[in-house]
């Protein structure tokens, strides 16, 4: 089971180059290749499933740190189960429909699918994981992956706000989790999932009285704030509209099948174990139902076809957070239908908006209609998915809401406002829910047929049917024989998290308190339309002040100007104006370090036993300090960029003496190494300036003040590193660590080099880290480096020249600013 | 005035880059046991490139390197990632190295994740020097695959591409 469970989720990881390659050679025909993916990881997560008839939970442990208490650590039960077969079944279907979506219009198919196997490689890690920290990971790793899935279309500027949006808000979110995870950790002792829920939660609490019901409670907002985020709550809701700008696929797998589940997941996966702190159902009712209200009607007031159903997404979401919250503690029932009734029609109705784009050419609810004479079929599918999501009769919208209203009938809690509250919210928003069902489908595909729409017109190809055919196919049959879905529910219900486990749904309840309020909603929501009208629907908007994305737009742009003022502040022209400031603070940091230690400095007269005036004296080592000297003063007496690094690098060489001196060889060769690097790059770099910066610099002479000045910044930072080196040189450790290296060099690592054996094996760690930023870091410079803008005077004076000699400026104008000064 | 490059410099160059090659490797192959190790191999042989560079030129050095150098680091990275992660297929923790002795000659993994580092830091040093270099001899800073791999489209170089090379100018002032 172990190798089954890895496999589905490594699978997608690893077809990750293989993708990428596949798209290179094969183009737009690599989703077809991609498809094996997805199929593979479902056919192993439903023989996961197969063969038991209650599911019994599993865990599978593999160590990783375990001296941080970090496991792979992956829990098989109804809730991972589930969702693991949500995510690589809407894979299946997203990667098919995709690969007809994402024709030869589209470029890099390759990065697209390996992109999204990249997702659910983590949503799957994400649901199957039963370590909080390594959930987490996977967390984050899916809101990296949805980051580079949004901004696919790179080109274009909403998809890259669109992304960096998505990224900042649910990532800077997932730091509030993780800090929960780890105060929830730290106070319980274990990040186990299981071990939280068997009674380390309530012994911990139990050991420590009332007074740690506060941190717990922090510990458990600070987690929902990652999870809300996460799932588009409010005020956390502007990010999914705006993620909209991603390929239609990627909107109907991540933002409205599974991404802006984990959430909810989230909740679902910590029910057993929060649900009894007295802060979940205040905080969860609250905001889960508002948000249902204040999405669908945003959803009302879009005319972008995308944002009615990113809206009537966020809605939803609100509605199955707020479902968590208002349960009580021993557990929900029937999650699991509301959470797949809306992947069904959600993700068929994302994409049939993906179709519709493709064939009319626009999005816009005002300007489209009468497409139904032109996509008859499509039609079909969209009244079924429509109709579920209104909550009709026939669909399996009509069962979820059914159920969802029995629930709320039945569990009436202690606090009376936690009763009409999400009461009322539910209602009301249900009642817009049909409103923008019935506009969605009338303002598409009825009504007169705009003529522009119908010059662009082009029939999509029939491939892209499939997949939301299947799904509605999903709405109608588990609508109208909704028992077919009860032993599923059966199986996969989990103990703690659900409450019943003799499930069978039923079309037909009587004449049910529930029923009538159904009927009262869709016959008011049916009278409501005709009272309003499409007209003025189409001249209505999002008030500008609910407009948090705009506001979050401002923020972000407003950083860069503020760094902007901030730097033209501070800045000077001339580097040598930095100089003192740096020094300063070196002086001042490690002047009071001096001063604190002064005491030691008085005894320096006596010094410690191996300090001898002989030693100090030795002619050779005197020698090469006179050569240093020698350098020094070549440096400052020197007039020319160039020559002046050059007596610098020979400073940097000749040290190297005393680290042969001192039987370092490891130390000296990395020395001269690093040095003739460094000169190399800095003479290349200088060479890069113009060529008058230099003679400038030649020219203006510095005045006597600015002389005197230099003078006092020398001499204090070179009494003040003097007296530093005096201090660290003689104060005494209690035992040096190099010591323990030296002695176990050979013995535990087995090399007789220990500068070697630290870095491959004693810290090796720190070394992989190290190499990492290293090569990190010079991406980023080479993002610098080759922006790099000539001006048309170096342009036309051709190649700057050999290293250090300067580009030369030819105009007048450009010589006057340089030798003026 | 037109200078080329001296001739003696060049061929000598040419004659340190494969002598420097080989000490380098030789540093890399001693590291565990005697002064040397994967930094300073790959450091030395990051730097007979750029001798080479300024020898023969930038885009001669390039062709004769074949391969993108950030690739070259990515290589190394994934060496060394990978020899780190192996151990843990078989239970031991991250980052275990095991060694063995042959007739007085010490084999290891820390060789394999020394090779890692190795590659990584000739990758770095190669890049920044290309990178800088390019401009220098009048060419623009990437070349064109280079440019379709880095940036999109939104991200061309700023830096205008010369239309024909001009050659290169080594004497100065002109």
């Amino acid at each position: 089971m172990t190798a089954v469970l890895l496999a589905a989720i490594l699978l997608p990881m690893l077809s990750v180059p293989l993708l990428v390659w596949a798209g290179a050679r094969w183009g737009s025909r690599a989703g077809r290749v991609a498809l094996v993916v997805p199929l593979t990881s479902l056919a192993l997560i439903g023989w996961l499933l197969s063969g038991a008839e209650a599911m019994t939970e599993r865990v599978v442990t593999i160590p990783w740190i375990p001296s941080l208490g970090i496991e792979l650590s992956f829990i098989v039960d109804g809730l991972s189960l589930f969702f693991g077969l949500v995510v690589s079944a809407m894979g299946v279907l997203v990667t098919l429909y995709a690969s007809s979506y994402l024709d030869d219009h589209y470029r890099d198919h390759g990065r697209f699918y390996a992109y999204l196997m990249l997702f659910m490689a983590s949503m799957l890690g994400c649901v199957f994981s039963e370590n909080l920290l390594l959930l987490f990971v996977f967390w984050e790793m899916t809101g990296i992956s949805s980051f580079l899935l949004i901004g696919f279309l790179h080109d274009k500027q909403d998809s890259r706000d669109g992304a960096r949006m998505a990224l900042f808000t649910t990532g800077g979110a997932g730091l509030a989790m993780l800090a929960g995870v780890v105060l929830l950790g730290e106070v319980t002792g274990t990040y186990s999932l299981v071990a939280l829920r068997d009674g380390a939660m309530t012994q911990s609490m139990a050991e420590h009285g009332a007074s740690w019901d506060g941190i717990l409670t922090v510990a458990f907002v600070l987690m929902m704030i990652g999870a809300l985020a996460k799932s588009a709550q409010f005020p956390f809701h502007y990010w999914l509209p705006n993620a909209m700008a991603a390929p239609t696929p990627v909107s109907a797998y991540l933002h409205s099948a599974t991404m802006v589940k984990l959430g909810v997941f989230f909740i679902a996966r910590i029910f057993p174990i929060a649900a009894m702190l007295e802060a979940w159902t205040p905080l969860l009712v609250s905001i889960g139902f508002l948000t249902m209200l204040l999405g669908a009607i945003f959803a009302l007031l879009s005319h972008d076809l995308k944002g009615v159903l990113a809206y009537s997404t966020v809605s939803q979401l609100g509605f199955l957070v707020g479902f968590y919250g208002m349960s009580n503690t021993d557990g929900a029932s029937l999650d699991l239908l509301h959470v797949a009734s809306h992947v069904f029609y959600k993700g068929c109705l994302f994409m049939v908006v993906g179709i519709v784009d493709h064939a009319a050419g626009s999005r816009d609810l005002r300007k489209l209609g009468g497409l139904s004479r032109r996509l008859p079929a499509l039609t079909i599918i969209t009244l079924i998915a429509a109709a579920s999501m209104a909550g009709l009769p026939g669909t399996m919208g009509f069962i979820s809401k059914e159920y969802m209203l029995k629930a709320k009938f039945d569990h009436w809690h202690s606090d009376a406002w936690l009763n009409w509250l999400p009461l009322t919210l539910v209602i009301i928003a249900s009642l817009v829910k049909v409103l923008f069902s019935i506009r969605l489908v009338r303002s598409t595909f009825f009504g007169p047929l705009p003529s522009e729409i119908d010059e662009h017109f082009h029939k999509p190809s029939g491939w892209m049917l499939i997949s939301p055919a299947i799904l509605a196919g999903c709405c109608l049959t588990f609508g109208l024989w909704p028992d077919l879905i009860s032993p599923a529910l059966r199986t996969l219900s989990v103990e703690g998290l659900h409450l019943e486990t003799s499930i069978h749904l039923k079309i037909w309840h009587g004449w049910t308190r529930e029923f009538w309020t159904s009927l009262g909603i869709m016959g008011l929501g049916a009278f409501a339309w005709l009272l309003l009208g499409a007209g003025r629907l189409n001249r209505a908007g999002i008030p500008s002040w609910l407009r948090f994305d705009q506001a979050f737009n401002a923020f972000m742009n407003a950083i860069p100007a503020i760094a902007k003022k901030i730097t033209s502040l501070t800045r000077a022209d001339r580097p040598m104006d930095y100089l003192p400031i740096i020094l300063g603070t070196i002086f001042v940091s490690v002047g009071s370090l001096i001063v604190v230690h002064g005491a030691r400095l008085l005894e320096l007269t006596g010094l410690r036993g191996d300090w001898r005036v002989s030693e100090l004296l030795d002619p050779l080592r005197s020698f090469v300090l006179l050569l240093v000297a020698i350098a020094v003063l070549m440096v400052t007496t020197l007039r020319r960029w160039t020559t002046q690094l050059v007596a610098l690098g020979t400073v940097g060489f000749l040290l190297t003496f005393y680290f042969v001196l001192f039987r370092a060889p490891d130390l000296a060769m990395t020395q001269i190494l690093v040095e003739a690097a460094t000169l190399i790059l800095v003479l290349m770099l200088l060479s890069r300036f113009p060529r008058a910066a230099e003679t400038g610099e030649r020219e203006s002479r510095p005045a006597a003040t600015r002389r005197i000045m230099n003078i006092v910044v020398a001499v204090i930072a070179g009494l003040t590193v003097t007296a530093f080196t005096f201090v660290v040189a003689t104060s005494k450790h209690a035992e040096p660590a190099g010591d323990f290296y030296l002695k176990q060099s050979v013995p535990a690592a087995k090399g007789t080099n220990a500068v070697n054996t630290i870095l491959v094996d004693f810290r090796g760690f720190d070394t992989l880290m190290e190499v990492t930023v290293l090569l990190i870091a010079t991406l980023g410079a080479l993002g610098l480096l080759m922006r790099y803008r000539r001006t048309e005077a170096e342009a036309k004076a051709g190649p700057m020249g050999p290293p250090g000699m300067g580009v030369i400026h030819e105009t007048d104008a450009e010589r006057e600013r340089w030798t003026d000064r | 005035m037109n200078l080329a490059r001296s001739f003696i410099f060049t061929r000598v160059a040419i004659f340190l880059f494969f002598v420097i090659n080989l000490f380098s490797i030789y540093l890399l192959l001693r590291g565990h046991n005697h002064p040397g190790g994967g930094f300073i191999g790959g450091l030395g042989s990051g730097m007979s490139l750029v001798l080479l560079s300024l020898a023969v030129g930038v885009e001669q050095m390039q062709k004769v390197l074949r391969v993108d150098p950030v690739r070259l680091a990515t290589l190394g990275l994934l060496v060394a990632t990978l020899s780190s992660a192996l151990p843990m297929l078989w239970g031991d923790p991250f980052l275990t190295q095991y060694n063995i002795k042959i007739g007085g000659v010490g084999l290891g993994t820390p060789l394999i994740f020394d090779i890692g580092v190795y590659l990584v830091v000739i990758g770095i040093t190669v890049r920044l020097i290309v990178i800088l270099a390019r401009p220098v001899e009048g060419l623009c800073s990437l070349t064109p695959i280079e440019r379709t791999r880095y940036a999109s489209e939104i991200e061309k170089p700023i830096d205008q591409p010369i239309e024909q090379k001009i050659e290169t100018n080594w004497g100065g002032q002109g």
